[in-house]
Parts: structure tokens; sequence; C-alpha cells
């Protein structure tokens, strides 16, 4: 090899690769990234999230890693392939490579030149990046990110650049370059990053759920070839602190070598296979003679071509000539272009990848719990909406292009370009000819959506849902994204370039997607939450907003269509006269002419901005709420408030409208020691044609910004009243959503949800917390002192006191209208339906809940479904049945006739247990999936159903861990609920189910212990339900059944009829009593609820050894955690919960130490079987991290 | 009658590609001669609408074809210098394909006709063969069909010859004289020989202007008497070409067998008067800047009908002496 030749090759490209506008392209990305990303957009999720907290800092080792595993493939990934794999393309298109291949110059020596040039080109690039990110992160100033900036250490950009960037970059670069030359084809060169892409960012990266195996678990890690998954589930998934990441340098390990390794080996054998593919192509391709047959070459030399016939003249052959017509154009350049499509291996390779794709993901979707989904189409066609949107405009973009591309490629365009087809036809045909990717893309898509809900074995599958949101929606982003690509074609006049536009607004658009800053106004492919299905009832919230974005995206096609037809350039533009064009007067005459084209799509972007502007996440609305949290928050804060004595209220629904009136009354006591002057009421931004009452005479409030002062004419003494009336109508939501929020409470033809928390029936009793706070006038939340639950502390939420009420509820006659309490009328007049519901036993806060429905009843219960969800109807009625029965027996008698539990359409993804009266979003429980392992139907239904006792009757503080008397409760309880009627596995299951989602989503710093929770922080959520579950669970396992529930059965009867509402404190305090050992009960307290223990166990030197009769397995465990807790660890073999049709193989032989932070044991553990496996805490008993690690094979 | 006034073309640099053309074709075969480079096909792309020039006008039977090229393009035969096809259609696709945009059809429908086109061009037994495995030639011939199909009323053929066999071009030229009866066809080429079988008239383009229109015979006379051939010594050649015009040197057996011009009527010795070819008076009008006085003419019109066919008929007989 001459490296002079070499370096010849290298040089060449390489100042080749700084000419090229995709160069400058991926440089602008990376500015503007940088300086997006300088604000802290992504950072690790870590830290002390309270203000003046330690934050992550993004300029860390840590951070900067992270970063470049997503820049690394979202950004790089492109433009690698289209430098590498059509480097040797172009050569050839140009026929350079038969002269270079007319010198010395070896296939070694070029593809090895090239190579060093690509990679050394995106090397500069790697470290322009570095120095880009430096200075906007360490120079630039910005005084909101001075808590995530750390001090500038090269190391951490440099070391990213080194470990991440460098090997993919290797990785990539080869295997681009051998696609490229292997196909000879420009499209077949993005398989590799739309495939990339596609695995990583939507398996890969995202999937891992709590059950998989952790070999497998390790594969994905080392397949990985941005790094992420490593990264992710090494180090960032479970919480290490915030010091560790900021300080410290990231720890490779073997299996991060190891995936380098392989990325490194992979790229280097794409550049030697390249080399290999070069040197066949300068000898020439060796072919059988079936191959020449099939070819139409002439099997043997020798064989002359015929003695031509001369003819008759050309005239006698009557030729004519005219322009053709516009459709015939369309349909023969549409063929053509067909013809070249379809023999494009790219388009077969995508779809088999498609099928998996979607099939895994459908097949793998979780919801509520991280329990998995039912699949119906909708839901389907909507959950991989994002996915088949992405793929198919990556397609259409590199297809387009290619297409465009092709005449002049071939030389064609100097025939063609001279025909009388008109371009408008040309372009038109070509872009026909492309949609059919789009159809393959969604073919495919559907053929594995259709898979996936034939193994689901559940749901019929249903075309309908597919035709309209892939088919009317999707359709008009395609065509206008087609005829984007088309205009920037027309207007450049060359692929790179074309390139790099487009993928730059791809990347802006879903950068502005991630960071939730687009609306439906630039949500042009309809990306992120736009697209929100029910079965019950598709797109009422967004509907009028998702015609105007059509219409807009629709315009904006015809014109870009028009921009293309103008812009391409079918004669070469004189300089000199496109000077002269650029004058202002005759570019102002053309941009006039285009101007008809934007009015449609123009009109329709203003319409939208002004609707979502005005609509329920607004600027208007932003300005209403903060209006009433500026004017409010001193005043009304903690004000004193009446309690309700009673409710009366009419309220009547038109679903079809959107529209509600609500005619009421509450009577109104003061249950305080002190006077009340004032009575202040919150009012919904959506009332119109409100009057008010006292005491039966029209009233005016004072209205401060929706927030209604009452001034009695005396103030009222304890026990005196007031009796407070409203009338109102309005319309609910009001107005569209952003990009498709989730819609809480709502009046719509699929559902009518209202509840007390909102004043959207009712006004709300005092100054509501919260409400018009942003993260520009947020407050850290009020910090409590440690003893506030002494004294009489307030509800967290609904009424002080119960009170009874009446509800009558006015709507269509098809309708159910749900209430509180029992139906004591049902009347149907005029076609409207009025059900009136009183309370058999007061309430603390109300709701009501509308649908058309199917019911089931149980004992005492009922279940209200959408005929089309009949799915887990069976087991949620048992499941309330046997709620109803247990917890009656466990806690207290359920005080109410009935219980309810009622389906909405999934614009919202909650569940509530309002008092007799519970609301379910279709997405829970109704289209849960379950196996044998995880009962999602159970689990939910079991939750929200204790909620009638842990939060209705009885109802927490209003302060720091009440909330772990409602949630952690519920889990509790549903815990209880498992082990009774599914068994020990059922809760066992479910335990280390949130036992793992406790681990994943804990922040090490930001958590508090339990006593100190207010649910402010980010990761305060899975605390509350998680951590708050087990440890009432081990409480109750450490105090005995029968201890256990005698205390809970007086705390809430104690506490339910108190005005008085506890804490966690008082339950402590209240359970003590009933322990056996009282000093272990203060630290058992002590370590889990005023401390945050968290155990994790290790087992190292595990062996068995046989003995005279058995086996002795010999071990270490030690607890690397924290908290001391009494642990068992089993040697056992065989199966333990095995199916009932095979015969019992489980044996088992235990242990039990105690093991406090830090502190090991070494253990026998004698066995007269032989055993496999070393499990510690075998029966789920302990709360503690990374759990799968504590079990070992021998 | 194609007409062009004042036609300029400056690429960026600056370069100046033509430098004001003004030249009236009329129906029938039409020469353009010059040198690589000369401008000629750069005159050529700009008839045929593909590019856009700085200034200048041109007219086809009175429309402006510069204004409005989409006027022109049903109207136009037109085969470039340098062209492709899809590598993966066959010929008779590709061809169906473009007769196609063109709008052509006929009596018998265009897959008749598609066969009858290839079939004229030789090309009936690849048909079926994929385009990739065409000869330069064969793609010529196909280039050369599309060109030739519909109803032109100019066809514009720039180099057509290139890649041909002797067969193939006099074939060519056979099918280019059929239609130059009542259309106009201007053939661009650097081979003086094409313009000398087919063209009753050609202009000559040099640095993009237009140096002489003329025709075979009149640039042959103007010449006449005054070119000798002989042979010199190779150390000699440099002497003899800066005291003469040298139109033709060729090695041979160690000597160069030389072609002269000497209007002086006094040649070297060894030099013997030879018949005046047509290359001759291009290399001469390229030395000189123009012809000499005797038989030269300025910008005109009218070929001889039927010029180009009794041109053909003695071009079989000429091949075979001349070249």
């Amino acid at each position: 090899m001459s490296f002079r030749r070499l370096a010849a090759s290298f040089g060449i490209e390489f100042k080749h690769t700084f000419r090229r506008p995709l160069f400058f392209f991926l440089a602008v990305i990376l500015i503007l990234s940088a300086w997006g990303l300088s604000s802290g957009k992504m950072s690790i999720s870590s830290g002390d999230s309270s203000v003046g907290g330690t934050k992550a800092w993004i300029t860390s080792e840590f951070a900067q890693t992270q970063m470049m595993t997503f820049i690394i493939l979202l950004y790089y990934a492109f433009f690698i392939a289209k430098a590498a794999g059509l480097m040797l393309l172009r050569d050839h298109e140009t026929q350079v490579d038969v002269l270079l291949h007319s010198t010395p110059l070896t296939p070694r020596e070029y593809v090895w030149g090239r190579f060093l040039a690509v990679t050394g080109g995106f090397v500069v690039l790697m470290l322009f990046q570095v120095a880009v990110n430096a200075f906007f992160n360490h120079v630039v100033p910005n005084p909101s990110a001075q808590d995530i900036r750390g001090p500038f250490l090269l190391r951490s950009y440099l070391v990213p650049v080194l470990t991440i960037g460098l090997p993919f970059l290797v990785f990539f670069t080869g295997l681009s370059m051998v696609l490229g030359e292997r196909t000879r084809n420009a499209v077949m060169v993005f398989v590799l990053p739309v495939a990339t892409l596609l695995v990583c960012g939507f398996f890969l990266w995202t999937w891992s759920p709590s059950w998989l195996d952790l070999r497998v678990n390790k594969l994905f890690q080392v397949i990985d070839p941005a790094g992420y998954r490593w990264l992710n589930e090494t180090l960032l998934k479970v919480d290490r602190g915030v010091d560790y990441y900021n300080k410290h340098a990231v720890p490779y390990d073997a299996l991060f070598w190891l995936n380098r390794a392989w990325l490194l080996i992979l790229g280097i054998a794409g550049v030697l296979l390249t080399e290999r593919a070069v040197a066949q192509s300068l000898r020439g391709a060796v072919i059988s003679k079936r191959q020449a047959k099939s070819r139409g070459v002439a099997p043997a030399a020798g064989i002359l071509a015929p003695e031509p016939a001369h003819g008759a003249p050309l005239a006698g052959l009557g030729m004519t000539g005219r322009q053709p017509g516009f459709l015939s154009s369309v349909a023969t350049v549409a063929r053509t272009e067909l013809r070249e499509l379809l023999r494009q291996p790219g388009l077969y390779i995508f779809i088999p990848l498609i099928l998996v794709q979607v099939l895994g993901n459908s097949l793998l979707a979780v919801g509520a719990f991280d329990t998995p989904v039912l699949l119906t189409p909708g839901t389907s066609a909507v959950q991989i909406a994002n996915q088949v949107i992405l793929l198919v405009l990556l397609l259409l973009l590199f297809y387009t292009v290619e297409s465009l591309e092709r005449e002049r490629t071939t030389g064609l365009s100097q025939i063609l370009y001279a025909t009388p087809c008109r371009t408008a036809a040309f372009l038109a045909g070509k872009a026909v000819a492309n949609s059919v990717v789009a159809l393959v893309v969604l073919a495919a898509s559907l053929v594995a959506s259709w898979i996936a809900l034939l193994v689901q074995h559940t749901v019929p599958f249903s075309f309908a849902p597919y035709a309209l949101i892939w088919g009317l929606l999707l359709i008009p982003t395609f065509l206008f994204w087609t005829a984007f690509v088309t205009a920037i074609y027309a207007a450049v006049g060359n692929r790179y370039a074309s390139y790099g536009i487009a993928l730059s607004a791809l990347i802006y658009t879903g950068f502005r997607t991630l960071t939730r800053e687009i609306s439906w106004a630039g949500n042009w492919p309809l990306w992120g939450r736009a697209l929100r299905w029910s079965d019950l009832g598709f797109f009422e919230t967004d509907r009028l907003a998702l015609v105007l974005n059509r219409v807009m995206v629709l315009g904006g096609a015809v014109f870009f269509v028009a921009l293309a037809v103008k812009l391409f350039e079918r004669r070469g533009a004189d300089a000199v006269r496109t000077i002269h064009r650029l004058a202002p007067r005759t570019l102002g005459a053309a941009a006039l002419r285009l101007g008809g084209f934007a009015l449609v799509p123009l009109a329709a972007w203003t319409v939208l901005v002004f609707q979502v502007t005005n609509g329920l996440e607004g600027g208007v609305f932003k300005k209403e709420t903060k209006d009433y949290w500026a004017k409010n928050l001193k005043t009304w804060l903690d004000a004193p408030l009446p309690d309700i004595a009673r409710v009366d209220v009419a309220v009547t629904v038109d679903p079809k409208r959107h529209a509600l009136r609500s005619a009421g009354t509450f009577t109104l006591v003061n249950g305080l020691d002190s006077t009340l002057a004032q009575i202040p009421l919150t009012g919904g931004l959506d009332w119109n044609h409100l009057k008010w009452t006292m005491d039966g005479k029209a009233y005016e409030p004072e209205d401060r910004k929706h927030l209604f002062v009452f001034t009695p004419e005396r103030p009222l003494a304890k026990g005196d009243s007031v009796v407070i009336g409203w009338k109102w109508d309005g319309f609910l939501p009001r107005g569209i959503t952003k990009n498709g929020g989730n819609t809480d409470e709502f009046v719509l033809p699929s559902g009518v949800v209202l509840t007390g928390f909102e004043p959207s029936f009712l006004p709300v009793i005092g100054f509501m917390e919260g409400v018009g706070e942003t993260k520009d006038n947020k407050t850290e939340a009020r910090k409590y002192p440690r003893d506030y639950w002494k004294g009489i502390t307030r509800a967290g939420y609904g009424a002080t006191a119960w009170f009874p009420a009446r509800v009558a509820i006015t709507g269509p006659a098809e309708y159910t209208l749900n209430g509180p309490g029992v139906c004591t009328s049902n009347t149907v007049k005029g076609g409207l339906r009025t059900q009136v519901w009183e309370t058999d036993h007061p309430i603390k806060i109300l709701n009501i809940v509308c649908g058309k429905w199917k019911t089931k009843q149980g004992h005492g219960t009922t279940i209200y479904y959408d005929p089309a969800h009949p799915y887990n109807v069976e087991e949620m009625s048992s499941t309330l049945d046997a709620a109803r029965h247990w917890y009656s027996e466990w806690f207290l008698p359920y005080p109410w006739r009935e219980l309810k539990l009622s389906e909405f359409p999934a614009l919202a993804g909650y569940a509530q247990g309002f008092g007799t009266n519970i609301t379910f979003s279709e997405n829970m429980g109704f289209l849960t999936k379950n196996d044998a392992k995880t009962d999602a139907t159970f689990l939910v239904t079991a939750h929200e159903a204790a909620h009638q006792w842990w939060g209705n009757i009885l109802t927490p503080a209003n302060g720091p861990n009440g909330d772990f008397l409602s949630e952690g409760m519920a889990h509790f309880s549903t815990l209880l609920l498992f082990e009774k009627v599914k068994g020990a596995r059922g809760r066992m299951e479910f335990a280390k189910g949130i036992e793992s989602r406790y681990g994943d989503r804990r922040r090490v710093d930001d958590e508090r212990p339990m006593y100190d929770i207010d649910g402010k922080r980010e990761s305060d959520e899975t605390v509350m339900y998680d951590r708050g579950g087990w440890v009432f669970w081990m409480l109750y396992d450490f105090m005995g059944h029968d201890r256990a529930l005698a205390g809970l059965q007086r705390f809430i009867r104690t506490w339910s009829e108190s005005r008085d509402h506890p804490a966690l404190q008082d339950f402590v305090a209240s359970m003590r009593p009933y322990a056996r050992d009282p000093v272990a009960y203060d630290a058992f307290v002590k370590e889990w609820f005023e401390d945050r223990a968290m155990p994790e166990y290790r087992v190292t030197g595990a062996k068995k050894e046989k003995r005279a009769q058995g086996y002795d397995v010999t071990l270490t465990v030690r607890n690397t955690g924290t908290g001391r807790m009494p642990v068992e660890i089993a040697a056992t073999s065989g199966e333990r919960w095995a199916k009932p049709s095979k015969e019992p193989s489980y044996r088992e032989s235990r242990e039990g130490i105690v093991l406090g932070a830090g502190e090991s044991k070494a253990l026998t553990i004698h066995c007269s079987f032989s055993p496999d496996k070393v499990v510690v805490d075998p029966d789920v008993r302990v709360l503690q991290l990374n759990r799968k690690q504590a079990t070992v094979s021998l | 009658m194609l007409e062009t006034r004042g036609l300029v073309k400056v690429y960026p640099g600056p370069v100046t590609a033509l430098n004001g053309i003004d030249l009236d074709v009329p129906s029938g075969m039409f020469g353009l001669l010059g040198a690589n480079g000369a401008g000629k096909s750069t005159f050529m792309k700009i008839l045929a609408g593909l590019l856009e020039p700085t200034s200048g006008t041109a007219t086809l039977d009175g429309e402006n074809i510069l204004e409005s090229p989409e006027t022109l393009w049903p109207r136009l035969g037109y085969l470039p210098q340098e062209f492709g096809f899809y590598p993966h259609l066959n010929g008779e696709t590709m061809l169906d394909h473009l007769l196609t945009l063109k709008g052509v059809h006929a009596p018998q429908g265009r897959k008749r006709l598609v066969a009858e086109l290839l079939e004229r061009v030789n090309l009936s037994f690849a048909a079926k063969r994929s385009l990739k495995g065409y000869s330069g030639g064969m793609r010529q011939r196909l280039g050369i069909a599309q060109a030739l199909a519909g109803n032109p009323r100019l066809i514009i053929v720039d180099e057509p010859t290139a890649g041909l066999d002797p067969e193939e071009r006099l074939r060519f030229y056979r099918l280019l004289s059929e239609l130059a009866v009542d259309r106009i066809v201007l053939l661009s080429t650097h081979i003086v020989e094409d313009v000398a079988v087919l063209c009753p008239r050609f202009a000559v383009i040099r640095a993009g202007r237009l140096v002489t229109v003329t025709s075979p015979g009149e640039a042959r006379a103007s010449i006449a008497g005054h070119i000798y051939e002989g042979v010199v010594n190779v150390e000699d050649l440099p002497r003899l070409r800066g005291e003469r015009i040298v139109t033709q040197a060729i090695l041979v057996e160690g000597k160069d067998r030389a072609r002269i011009y000497d209007p002086s009527g006094s040649p070297p010795d060894g030099f013997a008067p030879a018949p005046v070819t047509l290359e001759d008076a291009y290399l001469v009008l390229m030395r000189l800047g123009a012809l000499p006085a005797r038989g030269r003419r300025g910008v005109s019109q009218v070929p001889p009908a039927g010029g180009a066919e009794a041109a053909l008929a003695s071009a079989s007989t000429e091949a075979g002496t001349t070249s």
C-alpha cells in the first residue's frame, strides 16, 4: 500500500467534506441544539428539586455522556449515512471511478482513504460540538441556568466523544459504506439510520419491564449502538445521588467496552467488505449463463446483431406530436417511477422491520401502574402513530429526493426536460409513485396491528379506526411533507442541501414536540399527544383543532406544490437574469402570484393560533388563572372556612353541545370556634350568566377574579349557618387544548365527568392552592413543622365534615346519569332523563359521571361499562364485590348501600374513588391485559375500591404525609386483597411490581422521609404509592394479622367521625398500642417512617456441597443498602409456581437473619435436596432495591 | 425559419460562452461546426429551452421560443451531446415512456410505433434488454430514435454520430435527411465530414462568435488551388508550421505527410497540389479567422432544395475518397 496514494485519496475527500451543504447543516443544528440544551432542557433525573437544592449539572461527564448518546443517533446517524454511503456512489455516478481505477490507486488505498476522510470530517464536527457546548454552557450568561452549571472540565466533554462518539462513527461509517457500495442505491443507504432509530428509540432505549431477564437486558445493552441503554440501566435508572453524577467520572465496565468493541469490529468489517466489493466491481462481475439469459445478455460471443431492415420512410409512420394531457403525463411518470421503486430492496427491508417494531410495541405497551394494556384497533392506531409518522416522513424524504435526483444522475434530464410534459405533471407523477412508500408502510403497520390483536385474542379487528387515523388524518401530513421536500429540492437543486434542510425541519419539529412547546398551529406531523383516542368517541375535545390543522396542512401542501412547480428548474437559470428577478418589484409580483396559494394555510394557522390562545391551555386561560392566584394568594390561602351542612344541586348536561347548567345551594355552617365574617367560594372560569343568592335573596358577592367573597349581614358565630345559591351555564371544555393534552373534566357525547375537586359544576369552598402557578411564579411548598399534626388539622381534600347531598342530573334519555348515594328517582320526559341521587350516608365530596352504558350487577356493586369494553367486566365486578366484602371486614363496614364503578373516555387517564361513585378511565381496568403474573384489572379495581375507606371514610390531613393514608393505604389494601383472593403468589407479584417501580423512579437526593413527603416533588408519587404500600404491609406483617387489623379498625373508626384529620404520625401513634413489642415497633417506625431505610442485598460465595444427607449451601449475604430488617434466605429447587398440570417440584430450605446497613453474614443452609438457586426474601416481605440481583444460581 | 439575434450567454466566472450570435436557419439541414468549447452545445441548449440566455432573442417561425420554451417543446426533437436513461428499464419501455411524455401518436398505435422506431435505429434485437446492458452506441441510437419521434418542426442534434460505427452513421444520415425535407434540422458537430455530407449550409462558431456562414462548396472554392500535399522530415515540420498554414500532418514511417495552404502559389519543394477538402477549408478558416476573399459569403439564406439529399448521395462516394 502506498501511503502517498492513500493520503491523496484521503485528502481529496476530506477537503470535499467541508464543502458539503450537509456538513454545514449539521453544524448549525449542533449550534442550535447546544444553545437550547444549555438551559437544562435535558438533564439527569437526580438531585434536589427544591429551591436552592443541589441540582444535576448539565456540564458533568454523566450529563454530557447522556446527551452524546442521544445526539449521536438523532443527529449524526443520518448525516454519516449520507456522507459515507453515497461517497463511492458519487464517484460512480460522475464516472470518476473509471478514471481513478485506471491509475495505480488500489481498492484498499481508495476505500481506506475515503473512510478516513469521512470519519476525520465528523471527528472535526464532534470537536466543534464540544467547543460549542462548552461555549454555551460556560461562557454565555444564563441566570436561570446557574444551578445546573458546574465547573468546566475538558474531560467531561472530550471523554463522551471518545467513548460514545468515535466508536459509533466508525461503526456507522463502515456499515454505510458497504451498504452504499453493495447496493449502489441511495435509498438503501438510509435503511441503516432509519432502522437504528426505530429499534433504539422505540425499543432498546425504552423497553425494560421489571420482569425482563437480566441476561437479556445485558444483551440489549451490548447491542445498543448508541450506548444509552447501558448508561441508563447501569448508572441512571437507579438514582445514585446528584453528588455522584456531578462529580464522578463515568465508570465504564466490561459490558460497555464489549459494546464499543463490537461497534468498532463491525465498522472495520464494513470497510473491509467495501474494499472487497470495490475490487470485485473493478474486475467485473462473473455471472452464470442463467443470469446472462435473464438479463438479456447474448449468451455467447460471436453472434452478431441481425441485418437491419431499412423499412419505409419515417414520414410513412404518420407520427404526430402534441402536448400530452396532464393526467396521462402523471400516469406515465408515476408508472415508470413505480417500476423503479418496486425494484428497490429498501422497501422490502423496511416491511419486516416495521412488522417487528409495531408488533413489539403493541404487545409490550404499558398503562397505569405499569400494567400491560389491552389493545383495541383505535388505541393501537394511535399508539404507533408517532412511529409510523416518523418512519414514513423519513422514507418519503429519501425516496422523494432520490426520485427527483434520478434524471440528473442518469443524464436523462437533458432529454426529458425538453419534452412537452408539464412540470406539474412530472412532479405529480413522482409524488404519486412515492406515495406508494407511505402506503406500504401503512399496510405493513396495519398487518402488524392485526397480528397483535390476533395474538392478544381478545378484541376483534376493525379497519375503521385505522382508516380514520392513518388514512384521513395522516395522509395530509404525508402530502404536505412530500410537497415541502419537492419544493426544497426545486429551490436548491441539490440532493445534499435538500436532505440538510428537510432533516433540520424534522429535528426542529421533533425538538419542539419533546419540549412540549409545540401547539396545534405548528404540529404539522401530529406528533406528541395530538392524537388521543377513545373507543367511546373520537377526537371530541379537539375536533375543531384537528380539522383546522389538517386544512392548514393540506393548504400548505398546495402552496408548496405551487412553489415547487414555480421553482423547479428545467431550464438552467442565467445568473444575470436571476439577479434581475430578485429585484423587489419582480419579487413582489412573484410573491403575490404565489400568495394566493398561501391564503388558506395562513388563514387556518391564524385561526388555530387564536383558538389555542383562547383555549383551555392558552394564554388567556393562563392569564386568568394567574390573576386569580396573584389577587387572592396572600389574603385567602389557609383562610378559615365554613363546613358544608348540605348540598342541593340540579345539573343539566347537553353532551352534544358540550354544555351544562347548574343551579343549587350550599348550606354552610360555621364549625369553628371563631366567627366567620366572610366566606370565599371559587367559581369556574367558564361560568356564564352567573347569579348568586344568599339566604334566598339575590346577592352580588365581591368578585376577585373568580374568587367570590360573601359577607353575611352578621358574622357567623359557631353553629350559625347561611345558604348560598348559584345559577350559571357554560361549556366544558372551554375551547381546544394546546396540543392534545389531558382534559380531566368534560361534558362530551362520549361521556360526562364532573368532580367537586374543580369548580366544574359546583363552587369550591375557599381559595384553590396551585391554580395559576407556573414555573415563573412557582413557590416552594410550605414547610410544615414535624409536629404540625398535633391539634386540629384540616382535611386534605373535600369537606371537613360529612354532609348529605341531593343531586338531580338531567341529560339525554339514552344516558345513564350517576351521582353519589342512591337513586331515588329516574324519570324520562321529552327525550330527557332526570335522575335524582340522595346520599344514604353523608359524604365529603361529590362527583357526577354519565355515559351510555351497560351494567353488571354484583353484591351491592354495579359496574357501568361501555358495550364495546366487556372484556374485564367480570373480573372487575368480582373484585369490587370482594373488595367491598373484605375491606368491610378488615377496616370498617361499608356505610353506603351502593358502590358504583363507571367508565369514562380516555381523555383523561385516571381513576378516582369518590364515595359510592368510582370513576375509571377506559384505559384503567377496562382495557388492561392480564396474565398469570399480573392481574392488572384486579390491581386497579382493588386499589380504587380501597379509596372508599382510605380517602373517603377516612380523609387524611392537609399537610405532609397525609396522602400516605390515602394512596399508600390503597396499595396496602390491594396487597391484602391479592393475598386473600389470588393467593400468596398474587400478592408477591404485585409487591415485586411496585417495588421495581419504586426502584426505577425514586430519586435518592430528592427523596425525603415519609413523614416529610408532601406530594410537591416529582419523586414523591412513587414514595406515596409504592413505598407507602410496602411499608404499611411490612408493618402489618411485623405486627401480625389480628393485631394490625384491630389497630386499623380503631384508627379508621376514631378518625372518620372527627373534625380533626389524621397525618401519618397520628396513624403511627394509633397503631402503637397494638404492637406486640413497642420498642421494636418504635425502631421500625424510626427506620421506615422517619428515616429512609432501603436495604439492598447481595449474595456472594454461594456454593453447595454434598453431605451425607443432602446438601449444605454456604453463602455470604451483605446488606449494601440501609435499614435493619429480618430477612429470610432460601435455597430452592424447582419451579415454585408450577402450572397446575405439572407435578409440583418445588422444594426449599430457609434460614433467617437480621442485617443492618453495610452488614454481612455468612450462613449455611442445610437441604435434603439438591438446590439450584439461592433467593433472598423468597416470600417478598422486605422492600429492597435490585431484588433480581439477590438471587443467584448454584 | 429559426432566427437568433444577439444571443449572449455569460456564465459566472465570468465565462462568455456566446458573444452575440445572429443566425438565420431555414428549413433543411444546417450544420454548426466548431472546436470543443466553442459554444455549440450552449447554443443548442438555449435553443432547446434547457438553458436561459443572458440576452438575445430566438424565434421559430416568428414565435419567441426563449420567453416560453414550453411552446417549443411540442415541436422539438432534441438529441443532446451527453445524456442517459433509466438503467433498469429496457429499450422498448424507455422509448415508450419518452414518446408518451412527448405526446407522440401514430395511427398504428404507440406500441407499434416504438417497434418501428427501434427497427429504424437497429435496436429491435435489444428492445427487451435492460438499458444497463446497452453499449454507448446503442444508447446513442435510442437517443436518436426519441429525437426523431413525433412530428417536430425543429430537430436539434448535438454530436449525434459519437459512438456510432460507419454503417450506423450512414443509417443515421439517411434518417435525418428524410426528415430535413420540410423541417429545420440543426446539426452540431466537430466532425467536418458530417457537415460535408449532410449540410448544404453551415456556420462556424469560434470562442462564442459566429465566424462564418457558408456552404461546403463555397468553403472549398475559397481555397481551391491553394492546397498542397507533401512529405517533410519530422524536424522540419515546426519550421513549416511557422511559414505556412498546415492543415494536416500525419506521421507515416518516420516522416510527416503534410497538407498546407499556400495562396502564393509557391509551395515548398516536394509539395504538389492536392484536392481541396472541407476540412482544409475549416482549418484555414480557424487559422485566419475568416475564409479567403474568393468564394466567401456573409450571412445569407436559402440552401438549395434537395441539397441535403444530393449531398448525401455524393457523400457515399466522397466518404470513400476523403477519409
